[in-house]
């Protein structure tokens, strides 16, 4: 084991695919010779060469063109979307198609890229460079997605995601970036739509995607010192594929389910789970469903006010000390 | 057979009926003219597909419709008429989505009356253990009733895990139908409760005189009962209301009064023989007919008849030494009185303090079938007529 | 990279020396479009074809001229109006007439439709309906061919609206900034949509005066002629193949009929379509061959090869059952399973 930055891990599982596997290659804006604006992909460029790790013009669709066309001719390519918010410059070639080429093809085409990209709030840059857009991706059939809350995870996740032979946007968060973690050392796979239980407990289940994960932990702690709440905590890792057998085991387990989510409020991912476990656990449920998530505003820049509209500690603790009675 | 909308072109999707060349109860030949259809402008005569009887027309002249759909029906000789589902459409090939895992729907209770909902689980749980939801406290927010609290209620009810700190005692016959009752009466009846105290100094005077003399003729003890029964009926006279029966849009009033009375079979369980048009008799003959069928209740010999057509139940607890007892009515009656015990008290009598026997007559009322002022007066009655009347000459008149 | 124009002249008549071969494989690539668009629009007529087709018929050239020039590894990339293009590349009949009828037989099933064929082994690498989307997906297919280090070169075919979206300028400069083996052909035929191609385009030659702008030549051939479209693209190819980089060419040429099928064209001005079919590329292609020599016979021999081909094809098609509902959740994933959860 050994204690890696979130930004580290990401550099760390992609140079363990490139070691590995020869077709796996790299493309971005300043990802090779800056080692890309957030730190993640220091050193790839030095290690495999500007042949396989390549600089972009600002070309979004360009890029995601560029490795749909790579991998439907037997390439393994990564292509980052510097800020997720950008996937909207790109949504064309993510949604209309990558997610649908094997579809329309009938199989006869396999697209095995990853497009990994910063997602999330917490770094004060406003409204068109915080936002989280994993639920976007959820939505479109042919895409898996995955977000991971911790350097393991990272890259663990990333290198199955690398592995595997469907289309993944990888959803790393910025604000996670300079968190630490033990990582196990050597090659280090995870696999894709499994959750991880992080936290037992009897009362109320909470689900948690990335950078809501650690508040949903601390929220829980709080609860247990002074409310004498007990909460299991859930980390979803992947959306797709989504591990509904362990989300409705541990919403049967305590008859309650909680969601935070830093989507904004309108169609979240916890919309679509809360459904699901309304449907096939409506006679386990001890109470209603209730999803802690940003209001459905764009999101605001200074410091204070970001703090208060993506879901906090605080609000998670008041939410369900209020509601879980 | 169902007519239906044909699909007069690989396009076209609906068609509108223009012309019904048959009205209902005509018959028509197969293949003659039945309707005629426009689809874009194009009239279309369309022939019916059997002969037989046009027992309906579904879709007047004038509408458009969807490909498909059940225009008509033909129904043929010999052949019942098998009203299927109108066809709507090309039957969707695909499959119900395989995503919805829908769990078969469980039993639960129904949702609780009054007081905080039941949530899902615990409607459940309450169906699945055949508990009332009105036997658990709940100790969640505003007194719901939280899952936890069913599964402990459960859990309590089967008593410790280890097999020897229980005896599991089946009931007899009596004490479930009993239970049965006592649960169904108290889940659909409102109970009201009001209660009196009644000086029982003009009874024991009578009783006192009497009770001698009565003990070597009849064999047995003159009790309070017989008087409380007797004030009962009389006020059940001009208060026809509690002689009743609640029947969801009226109620049914009993021109005959008969009393239940309530016997203790000493643990086994209790029985409420009957004795039938208790207004009529004299206070020494309803006497004896209430020790007789008790007397014959106690034996377990009571013919089925003895247990019926109780319009109003007397429940003695006198000689339990109570105070107060909160009675369940039986239903389809809308009142019981209960009587607990006669002890003696110091009363105020007008001149100061005096010892007399004093008693709580309690009646639990029906409040659907009259209100709490209506249950007083009568209440008033009954202590009047015991605590007034000239027992003494009831007794005298002969046997 | 030099600014000279060097346009192909328009017109030649017997245009590079090419040997019989290779102009019998012209013929019959066109023939072989022409006539089974004209069997496609027929059957959206009789309403086997469903939903919409976009028909190459007067486009033949273009599409028959880069195929022959191409090796068998090569990437084709097209539009919506592809079926000229996959059919070129050496995709059955049936496989096409099928899709288009939404039989079992279809290339993709039924899945895909009339603007989606597509058929990897022959190197048709899929037809795109969003106007300008394949063009980095060309540039990423040659990407590819760069890295692995085979000499494969991606030929990708786009009409002259798509020069006025997004992705084609951030294609074409990506692909001269990486050097991309992959060569950018625009079918100008002079409509974009149902709006002519000028009115919306700030330059005459939509794709070709854009070309400088990449650092590219200004490369226009006429479309209608397939030994000229032959003769650019077997340069521009030759050119990526060995290592020096993307050309994008500008083949002016007509399409007879509207957009697709709901379009019956009558934006055109009186007399453009008969112009234009004085300039029929079989017809002139045709009177080509027997200009230099090839027997009347023989070329009829290959009509009605081509024709019976055709029919057979249809007969095919016809034949095949309905796209059946087993495959609807198959293929999302490359374990052939729709499946999102556990």
């Amino acid at each position: 084991m050994a204690e890696l930055t979130y930004r580290d891990a990401v550099a760390a599982g992609i140079a363990q695919e490139m070691e590995r596997d020869e077709r796996v290659i790299f493309l971005g804006e300043d990802i090779a010779a800056a080692g890309g604006v957030f730190k993640a992909t220091v050193g790839l460029l030095e290690r495999f060469g500007p042949k396989r790790v390549r600089d972009t013009p600002i070309s979004e669709q360009a890029i995601i063109g560029a490795a749909m066309g790579a991998a439907m001719t037997g390439l393994r390519p990564i292509a980052e979307i510097m800020f997720s918010d950008f996937l909207a410059v790109c949504w064309d070639m993510v949604a209309n198609e990558i997610a649908k080429a094997r579809y329309m093809s009938a199989g006869q085409m396999t697209l095995p890229l990853v497009i990994r990209t910063a997602n999330g709030a917490g770094a004060r840059f406003g409204a068109q460079h915080s936002q989280s857009v994993e639920n976007w991706a959820m939505s479109v059939p042919g895409l898996k997605v995955v977000a991971p809350s911790n350097p393991a995870d990272v890259k663990g996740l990333l290198a199955a995601a690398i592995r595997d032979p469907d289309p993944v946007i990888f959803f790393e968060h910025k604000a996670l970036y300079a968190t630490k973690g033990q990582v196990p050392d050597g090659e280090h796979v995870d696999r894709l739509g499994t959750a991880k239980v992080l936290r037992d407990g009897a009362d109320v289940t909470v689900l948690a995607l990335a950078a809501m994960v650690p508040r949903a932990l601390e929220a829980a702690e709080r609860l247990q010192r002074e409310d004498g709440i007990s909460a299991t905590v859930v980390d979803l890792r992947s959306l797709v594929p989504l591990d509904t057998k362990t989300i409705l085991a541990e919403t049967v387990k305590t008859g309650r389910l909680y969601t935070v989510e830093e989507n904004p409020r309108l169609c979240g991912w916890g919309a679509e789970i809360a459904s699901i476990a309304a449907e096939e656990c409506f006679y386990d449920l001890d109470g209603p469903i209730v999803r802690i998530t940003t209001p459905h505003v764009p999101l605001p820049a200074a410091d204070a006010l970001e703090d208060a509209t993506i879901p906090s500690v605080q609000r998670i603790v008041e939410t369900i000390r209020r509601t879980a009675g | 057979m169902d007519v239906v909308m044909p699909q007069l072109g690989e396009t076209v999707k609906e068609g509108t009926v223009t012309v019904w060349r048959k009205k209902v109860g005509e018959r028509v030949e197969a293949n003659e003219p039945l309707f005629e259809v426009s689809t874009d402008k194009v009239e279309t005569e369309i022939p019916a597909p059997v002969s037989g009887v046009v027992s309906a027309i579904l879709v007047a002249e004038g509408s458009t419709v969807q490909v498909g759909v059940a225009l008509a029906v033909i129904e043929e000789e010999g052949k019942p008429l098998a009203r299927a589902a109108p066809a709507s459409g090309p039957p969707n090939p695909v499959a119900a989505t395989p995503e919805a895992r829908r769990p078969p729907r469980p039993a639960t209770a129904p949702a609780h009356e009054g007081g905080p909902p039941l949530s899902p689980v615990v409607r459940r749980l309450l169906a699945e253990h055949e508990v009332d939801a009105s036997a658990i406290a709940g100790s969640g927010a505003g007194g719901r009733i939280t899952r936890d609290d069913v599964l402990a209620y459960v859990e309590g009810r089967k008593g410790s895990l280890s097999p020897q700190a229980v005896e599991r005692v089946p009931l007899n016959r009596i004490r479930k139908r009993t239970a049965e009752q006592m649960a169904l009466s108290w889940r659909t009846i409102p109970h009201v409760l009001q209660a009196v105290e009644v000086d029982f100094q003009s009874v024991d005077r009578a009783r006192l005189a009497r009770a001698e003399s009565w003990k070597a003729e009849e064999g047995w003890a003159l009790t309070y009962l017989p008087f409380v029964a007797f004030a009962v009926c009389q006020a059940l006279s001009d208060f026809p209301a509690v002689n009743a029966s609640f029947d969801g849009d009226a109620l049914v009033l009993h021109r005959r009064i008969n009393l239940g009375i309530a016997v203790d079979l000493g643990g086994e369980g209790l029985i409420v023989p009957v004795v039938k048009d208790a207004a009529g008799k004299s206070l020494p003959d309803l006497a004896r007919d209430i020790y007789s069928v008790s007397e014959k209740a106690r034996a377990g010999r009571l013919a089925p008849d003895d247990v019926t057509q109780a319009t109003y139940t007397l429940s003695n607890s006198g000689s339990f030494g109570t105070l107060l007892t909160a009675p369940i009515i039986n239903p389809p009656q809308v009142a019981i009185l209960s009587t607990d015990a006669v002890t003696n008290k110091p009363v105020a009598d007008g001149n100061g303090l005096a010892i007399h026997p004093v008693g709580v007559l309690a009646q639990s009322f029906d409040h659907r079938a009259f209100d709490g002022a209506y249950s007083a007066a009568f209440l008033r009655k009954v202590k009047q007529t015991l605590e007034g009347r000239d027992w003494a000459a009831d007794l005298t008149r002969g046997p | 990279m030099s600014n000279s124009p060097r346009t192909a002249p328009a017109g030649a008549s017997s245009g590079p020396r090419l040997d019989q071969a290779t102009r019998l494989a012209l013929f019959r690539s066109q023939l072989e479009i022409r006539l089974l668009e004209k069997r496609a629009y027929d059957l959206f007529l009789q309403n086997f074809v469903k939903g919409t087709s976009h028909l190459s018929l007067g486009q033949e050239a273009v599409a028959a001229g880069f195929a022959v020039a191409m090796r068998g590894d090569d990437y084709t990339f097209c539009t919506y109006r592809g079926h000229a293009h996959t059919l070129a590349r050496g995709a059955p009949m049936v496989g096409v007439l099928g899709e288009l009828m939404g039989r079992k037989c279809g290339l993709m099933e039924g899945k895909g439709g009339s603007m989606h064929l597509t058929s990897v082994r022959h190197g048709a690498m899929g037809s795109y309906a969003i106007v300008g989307a394949h063009l980095p997906v060309a540039a990423g297919a040659a990407w590819s061919a760069q890295v692995r280090g085979t000499d494969q070169v991606a030929v990708c075919f786009f009409g002259d609206g798509a020069t006025n979206i997004g992705a084609f300028h951030e294609a074409l400069n990506f692909a001269v900034v990486w050097k991309l083996p992959v060569v950018f052909v625009c079918e100008n035929n002079q409509y974009m949509e149902y709006t002519p191609i000028r009115s919306v385009t700030a330059v005459e030659h939509p794709a070709a005066d854009r070309a400088s702008a990449y650092g590219l030549d200004r490369l226009v051939v006429d479309g209608n002629d397939a030994d000229a479209v032959y003769a650019a693209a077997a340069a521009a190819i030759g050119k990526a193949r060995s290592g020096e980089g993307p050309s994008l060419i500008e083949a002016m040429t007509y399409r007879y009929s509207g957009h697709s099928r709901a379009d019956p064209a009558k934006y055109r001005p009186a007399g453009e379509l008969e112009e234009w079919m004085k300039r029929d590329p079989i017809a002139l292609y045709r009177a080509r061959l027997l200009e230099l020599g090839l027997p009347e016979g023989a070329l009829r021999e290959m009509e009605g090869a081509v024709q019976r081909a055709v029919d057979e094809a249809t007969e095919a098609a016809k034949a095949s059952p309905p796209a059946t509902v087993d495959v609807i959740d198959r293929d999302v994933w490359a374990d052939g399973g729709s499946s999102w959860r556990n």
